[in-house]
């Protein structure tokens, strides 16, 4: 049994049926790439598991680690270790991403924790992510250029030890450098944590850098093809027009 | 004690909203005269009523003021009675003070300043006192910029005010630790004519943290009716806080106050606005000489039925000076907050340079912001603009928090804090901060149901 099913999944915002009844399995320790043109469902599928509320279930079911979460709360489903690096982080003037990452890891926890522990435990996470200390004192997302708020997220990815994360298009508006840092950074926390990642994206730059174990491509709210990294040499070669045609043709 | 009957019902003139008058009440007479002038409008006025546009009244009507406790001046000599009321000791911090005064009620509870200011020619005492012992002083400051007239209550608290405060720092002295004004109403039944006067001399450089505190009660009323008032000589500098929860209770408050900035000098103001059944406030920072800077902040949070009515004035009388006004509010409940702030540069007053804004946050579907800036310029050689923020709850923040394991109610704490924090910063003082925090996390945790409410009907 995967960590996360996701089984027969359809989902409609404002009316519309996005998600035409996807299937997918991603466990603790293996690596998936979502790859799909822009619109075909990818961040409808990513805010779906993290239960955000306009997006609205119709038929199926995701269970996590053995407990059906179809229904559960958002933050319920961030502390039983499902985590989303958004494709448009927010900002959150007021509060330092220091000060957040305390309150979200003791959200996780019955008693706070120790100073001592927080401030190491953020010091390897800056170290990894390459990051100067100042950045911890900033407000979150606040005025962050897209580099920054990709790796504000995978910062927080890597201070909250998640078994399975979801990474919204973290590649997309990156240059190489800042790219290489996030991808080594993923790679990292699932070689040493075990992680889980379910790395969705447009292209297939990031998969230079961290190889998927697992290729699955959604069009029109299907997945319409599964494999494994020998997908992505395919797309790269015929593009999604010609892989349409051809399940197009299929279906 | 005298009184006029109120006819329920029965039309009365609104006052408008509008700066204080160049000139005080004060400038020569003696303060028996102001008592006499002021207790002659007070009996041929009535409760007032204040309109502007939008649908939007301030009315004293329910006031039951026959009811309250004898305002008449207390008789030398009576024994203090409740001392320093439980609320007052609850809330105010642990920390090091330069000075303290306590009024509950119409007396003056505590009074406590460190001796070595005393050396050095610090005075804090109770208005009263200082009447007596440094009358000429007092004399030639009291109620400079204040009005005696425009409505009942100001000129109640003109005849009858009792205790009072009063505070001097000399020329050239600098305080570190704030001094401490504290007016509490510790029950119902009770009238509250505050009334204060600070003097900062040339170059001087202190702060003020001015509370109003009432301890929570269910029935019947309270009134404070405070008259404020603070002068600041060449290149004094100034921060002053005001800290004002006045608790569970029907605590009506109508006040006025004034701060003048002298040539030079500099004032860092910030009301927080924390609690009231029904509160009138008229704030006006005036730079009144060239050189003049000041920055006024203010932040406020209504709930459950309060009524909270706000005109602000950022005065310019003379050139160069600077302004920069900057508030924040938030309501729940059926709370309505309404915030004018105006902006007027006096004929003269060239380089003017200023600027306000006002943001404001509804958390409940019946809670009301209104804000209203406008601006008066007589002057051309001058910049006065405007801005702000009419918000609800980003429900896209709160989704990001909650996917990262924050629940709603804790989500939506860190939009409001966060929201409030670059005012609360600016108190510039731990133990100050500390208390503002508390009490906006505690109103948030009772609007709790309110705001879960207000989320998913939308
Ligand atoms: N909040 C929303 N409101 C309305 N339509 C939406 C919303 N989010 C997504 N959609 C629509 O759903 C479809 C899929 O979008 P999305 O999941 O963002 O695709 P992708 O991430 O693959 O580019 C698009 O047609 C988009 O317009
Ligand atoms: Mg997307």
């Amino acid at each position: 049994m995967a960590d996360l099913e996701i089984r027969d999944l359809h989902v409609r915002i404002e009316e519309r049926e996005i998600l035409r009844g996807v299937d997918l399995d991603v466990s603790r320790g293996e690596v998936h790439a979502l790859m799909g043109p822009n619109g075909s469902g990818k961040s409808t599928l990513a805010n779906t598991l993290l239960g955000h509320p306009s997006y609205e279930i119709t038929e199926g079911s995701i269970t996590f680690k053995g407990q059906d979460i179809t229904e559960s709360e958002p933050h319920e489903r961030a502390k039983a270790g499902l985590f989303l690096a958004f494709q448009y982080p927010v900002s959150i003037p007021g509060v330092s991403v220091a000060n957040f990452l305390r309150m979200a890891i003791n959200a996780k926890r019955e008693e706070p924790i120790q100073v001592k522990e927080f401030r190491s435990q953020l010091q390897h996470a800056i170290d990894l992510l390459d990051v100067d200390k100042a950045f911890t004192s900033r407000h979150l997302n606040d005025g962050f250029s897209g580099g920054e708020k990709k790796r504000a997220e995978i910062l927080q990815m890597a201070m909250l030890a998640p078994d399975v994360a979801i990474l919204d298009e973290t590649d997309s508006g990156l240059d190489i450098d800042a790219l290489r840092t996030v991808a080594e950074g993923v790679q990292r926390l699932h070689e040493e944590q075990g992680l889980g990642a379910l790395i969705i994206t447009h292209y297939q730059r990031i998969l230079h850098y961290i190889k998927p174990q697992f290729v699955h491509i959604l069009m029109d709210g299907r997945i319409v093809l599964q494999g494994g990294v020998e997908l992505v040499e395919r797309l790269e070669r015929e593009g999604y027009d010609q892989i349409r045609q051809e399940v197009g043709a299929g279906a | 004690m005298p009184e006029v009957a109120v006819k329920p019902g029965r039309h009365r003139e609104a006052t408008l909203y509008h700066a204080l008058a160049g000139v005080g009440a004060g400038n020569g007479r003696t303060l028996a005269q102001l008592r006499e002038a002021a207790l002659k409008t007070y009996e041929l006025s009535e409760l007032p009523v204040w309109r502007r546009s939008g649908f939007w009244t301030t009315s004293l009507q329910n006031l039951d003021l026959d009811a309250l406790q004898d305002h008449a001046p207390t008789d030398a000599g009576e024994q203090p009675s409740g001392g320093v009321p439980d609320v007052v000791q609850r809330t105010l911090p642990d920390r090091p003070h330069a000075g303290r005064l306590v009024q509950n009620g119409g007396e003056v509870v505590e009074v406590e300043l460190n001796p070595a200011l005393a050396a050095r020619g610090v005075i804090l005492c109770s208005l009263e006192d200082a009447f007596r012992d440094h009358g000429e002083l007092v004399g030639r400051w009291y109620s400079k910029r204040l009005t005696i007239d425009r409505h009942k209550l100001e000129a109640a608290n003109a005849a009858f005010w009792t205790g009072g405060a009063f505070l001097y720092v000399p020329p050239g002295v600098v305080v570190q630790e704030p001094f401490e004004i504290v007016y509490a109403i510790d029950g119902p039944g009770v009238a509250q004519y505050a009334r204060t006067l600070v003097l900062g001399e040339e170059t001087s450089d202190f702060r003020i943290h001015e509370y109003g505190l009432g301890e929570d009660f269910s029935d019947g009323q309270a009134l404070h009716a405070g008259a404020f008032e603070l002068y600041l000589q060449d290149g004094a500098r100034c921060r002053l806080a005001h800290l004002q929860d006045w608790g569970r209770g029907e605590v009506y408050d109508v006040s006025t106050r004034f701060v003048g900035v002298g040539r030079d000098a500099y004032c860092h103001w910030l009301p927080a606005l924390l609690g009231g059944h029904l509160v009138r406030q008229h704030l006006e920072l005036a730079v009144s000489e060239p050189g003049g800077d000041m920055a006024f902040r203010g932040l406020f949070f209504t709930e459950e039925r309060e009524h909270l009515d706000v005109f602000a004035v950022d005065l310019h009388e003379a050139g160069p000076s600077g302004g920069d006004v900057h508030w924040r509010g938030a309501a729940t409940g059926e709370s309505r907050a309404s915030f004018e702030g105006l902006i007027q540069i006096d004929p003269g007053a060239q380089q003017t340079h200023t600027y306000l804004q006002i943001h404001s946050m509804m958390l409940s579907p019946k809670a009301r912001v209104d804000s209203i800036p406008s601006v008066l310029v007589s002057a051309d050689d001058v910049s006065a603009s405007h801005g702000g923020t009419v918000g609800e709850l980003d429900e896209a923040a709160i989704f990001y928090m909650q996917s990262r394991g924050l629940d709603r109610p804790a989500a939506v704490r860190v939009i409001v804090e966060g929201f409030f924090e670059p005012l609360i910063a600016e108190l510039a003082d731990e133990a100050l901060e500390e208390i503002v925090r508390t009490k906006i996390a505690g109103k948030l945790a009772a609007a709790r149901e309110d705001i879960e409410a207000y989320a998913t009907s939308r």
